[in-house]
């Protein structure tokens, strides 16, 4: 716990002592990639949280909450450190990375990276019908069937959120983060 | 200590609405402190709740750091007007959002603080964690409320708290004024009625009853009271009447006593008392007894100035008298004080007789002097039984009082009476010791008086009888000369009457009164004529005498003195004038007039009458004029006059009697009875000269008297030898006897200067016992009236010697000691 307080004043503290590396970051924390995707982590982590998969998504009672990413890792270890220690429910949280689709197994977040976007369709086709939240910060992944889509917008992080992507894929996404979120459908943009 | 003096009702009243509207404000204020309570409690649940559920609203918009959202989230709290504030922080304890937007951040705390609520500044300000899941604490909510809600339920209750207070005292009021009326009306009806029986002392009245509670038995307990109090004061009323006629009685009776104290006659006394009790008890019929224990009768002696009528009626005026009956009148005799309620009941004649006169109430109380009754004291009323017990008490203390001022009445009278007596005596005894020394020097006088007409008297007598040739009118004169010398003798002798101690010798002779009427009439010419006329003033004189009166046997002079004083008074009773009648008649036995010839034949008395026209004299005067030193006339009288005169009547067994009236005169009246016996001869029959020559010795003092002794003596043949003085007188006798030539008789005088005639007398008999002596005085006729004839005096003449006196004596003692010689 006091190592996550640490951890998050420093990651603050780099926040607001780092240089913004994109020319929309104005903000502290989107002042680069790499602070970038220190937030977008934390988002993913805060993700197990306000969404709920069926029944049979677990093994059992203890079993793990399994956050895959699929491509390039973009986060560096910031999202093992995001993780490290948390339970959601009383599961642990496990951080997986994938090279390719087959290798995704029991996955319940599924994080595609922006490396995959070339058949990002093809991906989403494949996952279709599996119990898996899929997040991607890539370019109109909302609209091709991801259920929640990063943008930035006025150096800000949005979350643009496929609800019936999520419907038809059985995962239940929290009102509240419906909410705060731009909720789109397929085929559009 | 207002409270106390508040009426009954209001202290009532104030006592209901104070307890209820204390019940009412705890009770308010239980309620309130209650509510505030739990409405605290509810407002923090309430702002809690509040926070929850903005909490977990606001945990997607920390989670994913939109600011919009959260203060979107927040911007609902606007439906609640009472947050102030509320403020996101995020879960480094930033501020993140805020609430209302417009709000500055630095109004809001740096920092959360620790979670929980708290109040303070009138605000109540929560701070809760948002927490998404299980653990994850995304930041923290702090809101901020006002307590307006609170005040408002406050305002709110306070209200119903006022209305319900209101309402309540209200009712309380209504509902305790009907009620306590049942408290308060039978009190206030109890002060109610004490005051008006404070007011109008009415003490009558009663209360009435309206319950069987204690304000019942207060009201009985009251009327009990009233009772008691009215019995009380009708018993107080009454004892004070009884007071006030107690005090009324003292009243009268300290009356009566003061006006029996100013009196100190039993009529006056008597009088007083009962006219105060006619006014005063009052009675009707009132009067006062005196018992005469040996006839056993009471007799009236004073009688009610009111009850005079009564009285007359019932025969009970003065003087009246009532037997002793049997039972109240022996009763009260005997020292009883005796009640008869009603007098128709009593049998005994005396109640009867008051009850026929309608008296029927009596009360008969006796007057004891050292305890004897002297008299009874009788009160009646009309009505019967109408005495009572303090009337008979107080006429009981007036008997007393009665007996005794009638006691000391009667000893005041004792005492005056001896007092005048005392005052009498002293008055006779000063006026006997003048007169005695004016008798005294009047015997002097008379002495003088008679050696000093003793010649006259003698020559006279002499002349008239040897004379033989004398004219008519030389003896007339000569006559005259002796009969002034007489009266001239007489007057001197009178004058010895002022002080003689004891009755004369009355010489009674033969009087023709109206001769003597004459004679006095004569002598007195001067006061009842010349001395009224030189001071113009006419008194008629007027004689009426009767004819052929009998004569009377009397003392010439002294009647004539009588008459003469009786002259004088009329006189004197006429200062302006008037009428003098002087008459004289025979009477018959019964003191009518005897007036003619036959009558005079049966007359027993001879009366005469001295009249005027004067000023008269009251019954009081004339009550006390024959009382001694009793006068009208000041200075000028004695007071012995009528004494005098009264004197004479008595020895004469006359009678007096004085008619006067005042302003009409006076008529007084002697009545002297004709006596039968014939007068005794004073004198034996002796020849007018002795035959006899005697051999006799003068001895005097007087040469005049010598001289015509002598003359006289020597004219009837005697041989007379004189000696001048007393001492002469007995060497003269002793030599005559020495020169056996003893006189046969001595003639001496008595009052002689050195040697008297007892001396002389005396030195007689001691050479010669058997010579007679006879004594010569001026005082001869006091002495002859005394029986005081000296020793060896054989016989006593007066001067002026009469002739047929001297002879007469020096024939007796001639006879006497021829007798003797002869022997």
């Amino acid at each position: 716990m006091w190592a996550r307080l640490i951890l998050s004043l420093a990651l603050l503290g780099l926040v607001g002592g780092g240089t913004p590396s994109e020319s929309r970051a104005q903000s502290a924390a989107q002042q680069g990639p790499v602070r970038e995707y220190q937030l977008k982590a934390v988002f993913v982590f805060h993700f197990t949280q306000f969404a709920d998969w069926l029944p049979g998504a677990f093994a059992d009672p203890q079993a793990p909450l399994v956050i895959g990413i699929l491509g390039d890792n973009p986060f560096g270890s910031y999202l093992d450190d995001a993780v490290r220690g948390e339970q959601v429910n009383n599961r642990p949280i496990v951080v997986q990375h994938y090279r390719k689709l087959s290798d995704v197994k029991a996955c319940h977040i599924l994080f595609i990276a922006q490396s995959e976007s070339d058949h990002m369709r093809q991906i989403l086709d494949d996952l279709r019908g599996r119990n898996i939240l899929t997040v991607s910060d890539a370019d109109g992944f909302a609209a091709q069937g991801g259920m929640i889509q990063f943008l930035t917008e006025k150096n800000k992080i949005r979350l643009r959120i496929n609800a019936d992507a999520a419907k038809a894929a059985d995962v239940t996404i929290s009102s509240k983060l419906l909410r705060s979120a731009e909720i789109v459908t397929s085929g559009r943009e | 200590m207002w409270f106390k003096d508040l009426p009954i009702q209001r202290k009532l009243m104030t006592v209901v609405m104070l307890t209820s509207g204390a019940v009412i404000v705890l009770t308010c204020s239980v309620l309130l402190a209650y509510e505030y309570l739990t409405f605290r409690q509810t407002t923090v649940r309430q702002l809690t709740t509040l926070g929850e559920l903005i909490a977990t609203n606001s945990t997607a918009a920390l989670a994913f750091d939109n600011q919009d959202d959260a203060t979107e989230v927040l911007s609902a709290l606007k439906a609640d007007r009472h947050i102030v504030a509320a403020g996101l922080y995020d879960k480094h304890g930033t501020l993140f959002a805020k609430f209302p937007a417009h709000r500055r951040a630095d109004a809001f705390p740096r920092t959360p603080g620790p979670d929980g609520y708290r109040f303070e500044h009138a605000r109540l300000s929560s701070v809760q964690p948002v927490v998404q899941g299980a653990n994850e604490r995304l930041g923290t909510l702090y809101l901020e409320s006002d307590m307006e809600a609170i005040y408002e339920r406050f305002r709110l209750y306070g209200g119903i708290v006022l209305l319900v207070i209101v309402g309540s005292s209200l009712l309380t009021y209504l509902l305790s004024r009907s009620l306590q009326r049942r408290i308060t009306q039978p009190v206030l009806a109890l002060a109610d009625m004490a005051r008006a029986i404070s007011d109008r002392q009415d003490y009558t009245v009663r209360a009435t009853k309206l319950g069987e509670d204690e304000l019942g038995l207060l009201t009985d307990a009251f009327n009990q009271m009233l009772i008691k109090i009215d019995e009380y004061t009708k018993e107080r009323e009454q004892a004070g009447a009884r007071l006030y006629a107690q005090v009324g009685r003292l009243d009268l009776l300290n009356r009566i006593t003061h006006a029996i104290g100013d009196r100190q006659d039993l009529p006056s006394i008597f009088g007083v008392i009962l006219r105060s009790l006619e006014e005063n008890l009052p009675i009707d019929f009132g009067c006062i007894c005196v018992f005469n224990p040996f006839a056993d009768v009471l007799t009236v002696t004073s009688v009610g100035a009111h009850s005079r009528a009564l009285a007359t009626q019932l025969h009970l005026l003065e003087e009246e008298q009532v037997p002793i009956d049997q039972n109240g009148l022996a009763r009260c005799v005997s020292g009883e004080l005796v009640y008869e309620p009603d007098t128709r009941h009593i049998s005994f004649p005396f109640p009867q007789r008051l009850a026929s006169a309608g008296l029927h109430a009596l009360v008969a109380a006796p007057l004891l002097v050292e305890e004897k009754v002297f008299g009874v004291l009788i009160a009646a009323r009309r009505e019967a039984e109408s005495f009572s017990s303090a009337d008979c008490e107080f006429l009981k203390q007036l008997s007393e009082h009665v007996a005794l001022a009638a006691h000391q009445a009667k000893l005041h009278g004792e005492l005056q009476q001896a007092y005048d007596d005392l005052r009498k005596t002293q008055r006779t005894v000063l006026q006997q010791e003048r007169l005695r020394a004016l008798g005294e020097m009047a015997s002097g006088i008379a002495h003088d008086i008679n050696n000093a007409i003793s010649p006259a008297a003698l020559y006279t007598e002499s002349l008239l009888e040897q004379e033989t040739h004398l004219s008519e009118r030389g003896r007339d004169h000569l006559v005259t000369i002796q009969r002034a010398i007489d009266d001239v003798a007489q007057t001197v002798a009178r004058m010895r009457e002022f002080y003689r101690q004891r009755e004369p010798q009355l010489m009674l002779a033969p009087i023709d009164l109206n001769r003597l009427v004459r004679q006095v009439i004569d002598l007195t010419r001067a006061r009842w004529r010349d001395v009224p006329q030189q001071q113009g003033i006419v008194i008629d004189l007027q004689v009426e005498l009767g004819s052929a009166l009998p004569t009377i046997m009397g003392a010439e002079g002294e009647i004539r003195d009588a008459l003469t004083n009786l002259i004088f008074n009329a006189v004197d009773a006429m200062t302006e004038g008037g009428t003098l009648s002087i008459r004289t008649c025979a009477v018959t036995g019964d003191g009518a007039p005897a007036v003619d010839e036959a009558a005079d034949m049966v007359a027993s008395a001879v009366s005469v009458e001295v009249g005027d026209t004067g000023i008269g004299m009251s019954d009081e005067t004339k009550r006390r004029s024959l009382e001694p030193f009793f006068t009208t006339k000041g200075e000028r009288g004695t007071g012995l006059g009528l004494a005098m005169v009264y004197g004479m009547v008595q020895r004469h067994s006359a009678e007096i009697k004085i008619e006067s009236q005042l302003g009409h005169g006076t008529t007084v009246r002697l009545t002297f009875p004709i006596s039968t016996a014939q007068p005794v001869s004073p004198s034996i029959a002796v020849p007018a000269r002795l035959a006899q020559r005697l051999d006799i010795l003068i001895v005097d003092d007087d040469p005049r008297l010598i001289q015509s002794l002598r003359d006289i003596l020597e004219g009837d043949g005697h041989t007379v030898t004189v000696a001048e003085g007393g001492a002469a007188g007995i060497h003269c006798f002793e030599q005559a006897v020495k020169n056996s030539h003893p006189f046969s008789v001595v003639i001496t005088d008595l009052g002689m200067p050195y040697v008297d005639g007892r001396k002389v007398a005396a030195a007689v008999k001691a050479v010669s016992p058997e010579t007679p002596v006879l004594l010569l005085t001026g005082w001869g006729q006091r002495l002859l009236a005394e029986h005081d004839i000296p020793q060896h005096v054989d016989r006593l003449l007066s001067k002026p010697p009469k002739l047929q006196d001297l002879r007469t004596a020096l024939a007796e003692v001639a006879l006497r000691t021829s007798t003797f010689a002869h022997k």
